[in-house]
């Protein structure tokens, strides 16, 4: 027994829970999965590996040949450097480390094995286990990601048990209340957007709580049920997604739907899912749920890939008349978006301050089930009047002399742009312009799709104005190959120039789309 | 899990006794199916206790044996919760704590139905049953509830209201005034106590300074109005909120005297079981001997007036119809009426378990409604905001 070598061990041993953090917060992210968190190890963390080895090397090294108090020095040093990064990262970091109880669990394991691979040594330093014991401290010691792998290993089945009191008692606390109502949302898209829509409308007659955020694996249900459920609730809309097949089953046999509604099946976590049949199968399994239990399942019949693959005994919702629920003549203009649910027998007008069409359809949807429910048709014209759209998400505001402003400044996706440029061309009867730098960071498709939103720019505004010379350059080839008039084309250096640009424009009959990545703090 | 209705009655009030009555009755017609009941008994020096003691009536004859029992307690939110937690812990062990889920006032009279009570509610975040602070305050000052009539265009009597100072400083002025503007006979009432107290109906000069100084000693405003002389009573109660609502039957006390005392409302009916009946043992008409038209006419000005004053829960309105010109006056409004006026509910078609579901509903329906409207902001403004330059250091970390 070496006493510099217990040092050794032990400086070692507070290294490594420090570097801990960093893949404790990997792991946390990545819900836990180890397949994630090695996927992100192999996109991030190649070069740190290799010098986790190389000091592994070095102090095993010094260990085989018993230069013990080299070995200390060395190890001292990352102790402290190791230390100060933790620190960093963690203050740097967008979502840090949650010191959840699971992380406490996992940091307390830590040292419990820590602890009884010293004492191993200590107890038979010079046998084969005491050599064993130090080997495998010391690559535990410096090789962090094999050290998380080891403790979600050996804390699994603790959290399995854990985890299966909480489901338990979430489903003691639902079969003790039989007259809850339960809906079920899923779908590839738009699924949180219609939840918090539908608890909105529901709220109008029915105490409702919905799950947070969007919050949508079975933990996060199990927990919304154990803490927000209140016995005055009579209706709990439970968001539920997936991303492997089964995942949907598993939350319904948690909390059983008595009504479901399915937003949309799209080509999303296809890496898991391999085919669009599967997304299909896995969003439908909210549908045998529900069907099981005797109630009805609401889907947008506008989702092709639903559409192609239904069968009978639903009830679709969508824009075209030969759905069950069919919103017609949407527009838009200054008070927002105006368009018909047929309800009964009657038309019922609805107006939104939310643009696009995949937020009308949502509202439909939404509204389909409330009505089905028993929400009074004034009670839901209100409320979906009173319906706010999210931050910088086709947010409409009044802006500068009197002009109205969409702000969609936080859309990055392709797609999503094209339907907001579309919005805006349909604000009849206004000046129509549209401020944007285009798209970035798409890789190979990026000048592509930057010159598509030039196309429907060119077909849907009456001045562009694009931010970056170079970086808009595909939007201009755009526009030119458009054979738009170059005198309504503007292209400014900054976005205080577009600024400048469009004050000459602005009045109270004109119409301003802000698209995608523009500055925080734009408006001031 | 069922949802644990407080009710919360009693109080610093004169009508604390009637209060007992009404809460009780109340509370023992709870559908217990649905509901948890937990009893807050507020004592006259506004201490609150809780017990199993409090459901039985008989009980409060004793009061200081019947507190004995109970348990002091107090109302306080607890993260997302409002909790009933004791004041005195057991000799070994903790008391454990009541989560209330919605707080149920059967209060009447200042201090407690005027929006005192409403106010606690408020500040502790909870749902509550019926009016809320503004109404509540409306509904007690009866001169702030005629001018808020007034201004919608429904039918009140005129009247003057004289402040105590101001009468006792100079009683010929004010009888003076009076005479000229109202006329005999006439009413003086205190602006804001319910249940008749210190109501006089004055016939001559004479009487109305016994009548003044009687009310005074209730309050420091009194509010004169003309004496119908052909009067006829007519009460009804409403239920809903601001959406909907719908009145129920009317009904005509028959009062001893020509207008209902004090002793009339709650002690006339003592004779037979131990005054613990309350308003529903009332001597009274039910429904009222009303035309069709009249009876309407009632129902509909009694809904205006819930809405007026944007009253929610269940309400009595307290109408005077002028035998001579047949003209209906909105008197006076009850914003926790008397044995919550579930007699009038019950000729109306509704039983009183179904009639405090539904007052619980609208609880839950308010706070919801509120929840949507408002909301809080998250972030602390103050967080990024340095206080001199010992705050700016700490801002910068």
């Amino acid at each position: 027994m070496n006493i510099y070598l217990i040092a050794l061990l032990i400086i070692s041993s507070l290294c490594a829970i420090f570097s801990l953090t960093l893949h404790l917060q990997m792991l946390q992210q990545n819900s836990y999965y180890p397949s994630r968190y090695f996927g992100w190890l192999k996109g991030n963390y190649n070069k740190a590996l290799l010098k986790d080895a190389i000091l592994y090397l070095i102090i095993s090294a010094l260990v085989l040949l018993k230069f013990y108090r080299i070995g200390c020095l060395v190890a001292l040093i990352f102790l402290l450097k190791n230390l100060k990064k933790s620190r960093k990262t963690q203050k740097k970091s967008i979502k840090p480390l949650v010191f959840t109880d699971r992380v406490k669990r996992i940091y307390l394991t830590a040292s419990l094995l820590f602890l009884v691979l010293i004492v191993l040594y200590i107890l038979s330093p010079a046998t084969i286990i005491g050599r064993f014991a130090i080997t495998v401290c010391l690559i535990l010691c410096y090789v962090p990601p094999l050290l998380t792998f080891t403790l979600w290993g050996i804390t699994l089945p603790i959290e399995k048990r854990i985890s299966k009191y909480y489901v338990d008692d979430a489903k003691k606390i639902l079969a003790s209340r039989p007259d809850l109502k339960i809906i079920g949302i899923t779908g590839s898209y738009g699924k949180t957007t219609t939840k918090f829509i539908l608890t909105r409308l529901l709220s109008e007659k029915f105490n409702v709580v919905c799950t947070p955020h969007s919050y949508n694996t079975p933990m996060g249900v199990v927990r919304t049920v154990r803490t927000m459920l209140k016995p005055q609730t009579q209706i709990f809309v439970c968001e539920m997604g997936a991303k492997n097949i089964g995942d949907i089953k598993e939350i319904c046999d948690i909390a059983s739907p008595d009504f479901g509604l399915i937003t949309s099946v799209g080509p999303q976590h296809l890496e898991t899912f391999k085919s669009l049949d599967n997304v299909f199968a896995t969003k439908f399994e909210l549908a045998d749920a529900v069907k099981a239990n005797g109630g009805a399942v609401f889907v947008n019949g506008d989702s092709k890939e639903i559409a192609e693959r239904i069968g009978e005994g639903f009830i679709t919702y969508g824009t075209d008349k030969k759905f069950d629920f069919c919103g017609e003549k949407l527009s838009y203009g200054r008070n927002g978006s105006e368009f018909t649910v047929k309800l009964g027998s009657k038309k019922i007008k609805f107006t939104t301050k939310l643009l696009g069409l995949h937020s009308i359809i949502d509202i439909i949807g939404a509204v389909s089930l409330a009505y089905t429910l028993g929400v009074g048709v004034s009670d839901l014209q209100y409320a979906v009047a009173s319906l706010k759209p999210a931050e910088h998400r086709l947010e409409m505001k009044p802006f500068t002399n009197g002009s109205l402003l969409i702000d969609d400044a936080y859309n990055s996706n392709p797609e999503g742009c094209l339907e907001a440029v579309k919005v805006l061309g349909s604000f009849d009867g206004m000046k129509k312009v549209i401020v944007t730098p285009g798209l970035v960071e798409l890789g190979d498709k990026e000048y592509e799709c930057n010159y598509a939103l030039g196309k429907e720019a060119a077909k849907n505004c009456d001045i562009i104005i694009l931010v970056g010379k170079n970086r808009s350059k595909p939007m201009q080839d755009a526009v030119q190959d458009s054979g738009y008039s170059q005198e309504n084309l503007y292209v400014a250096a900054s976005f205080k120039e577009a600024m400048e640009i469009y004050s000459q424009f602005a009045d109270n009959n004109s119409v301003v789309l802000f698209e995608n990545d523009l500055p925080d703090n734009y408006l001031y | 899990m069922k949802v644990n209705v407080a009710f919360v009655y009693g109080c610093r009030s004169v009508e604390h006794e009637v209060s007992i009555i009404s809460a009780v009755q109340a509370m023992r017609s709870v559908n217990r199916q649905k509901y948890d009941v937990t009893p807050v008994y507020v004592t006259k020096n506004g201490e609150m206790f809780t017990g199993e003691d409090l459901f039985k009536i008989e009980n409060y004859r004793n009061l200081p044996e019947l507190l004995k029992k109970c348990r002091k307690v107090y109302l306080t939110r607890e993260d997302d919760k409002v909790l009933l937690k004791s004041k005195e812990n057991k000799l070994f062990g903790k008391n454990k704590d009541i989560t209330i889920d919605v707080a149920f006032p059967v209060v009447h009279g200042t201090n407690c139905e005027d929006g005192t009570i409403q106010g606690l509610f408020e500040f502790l975040n909870i749902p509550y049953v019926g009016c809320d602070i503004i109404s509540s305050a409306v509904g007690m000052d009866k001169a702030v509830f005629k001018d808020v009539l007034k201004n919608v265009g429904l039918p009140v009597l005129d009247c003057i209201c004289i402040y105590a100072k101001e009468y006792v400083a100079d009683k010929q002025l004010a009888t003076k005034n009076i005479k000229k503007k109202i006329g005999f006979p006439l009413i003086v009432k205190p602006v804001n106590l319910g249940s008749s107290v210190g109501i006089t109906k004055v016939n001559t000069e004479d009487e109305l300074d016994n009548a003044m100084m009687l009310a005074f000693s209730f309050t420091n405003r009194v509010l004169v109005e003309h004496a119908i002389t052909n009067l006829r009573e007519i009460n009804c109660s409403v239920v809903g909120d601001s959406d909907e609502c719908e009145a129920s039957v009317c009904e005509e006390p028959i009062g001893s005297d020509e207008i209902l005392t004090y002793e009339d409302k709650y002690l006339g009916g003592g004779k037979q079981e131990g005054g613990s009946k309350g308003m529903a043992s009332l001597g009274r008409k039910i429904p009222a001997e009303l035309t069709k038209t009249q009876e309407k006419e009632i129902r509909d000005l009694a809904c205006k007036v819930f809405k007026a004053i944007g009253a929610n829960g269940v309400v009595r309105i307290d109408f005077m119809i002028d035998g001579d010109t047949n003209t209906v006056y909105a008197n006076e409004i009850n914003t926790i009426p008397g044995s919550l006026a579930f007699y009038l509910w019950e000729a109306t078609g509704v039983n009183y378990p179904a009639l405090l579901d539904r007052l619980i509903d609208l609880a839950f329906k308010r706070a919801r409604v509120r929840d949507n409207i408002t909301y809080t902001i998250d972030t602390n403004i103050l967080s990024g905001v340095s206080f001199g330059s010992k705050g700016s250091k700490g801002a910068k970390m």
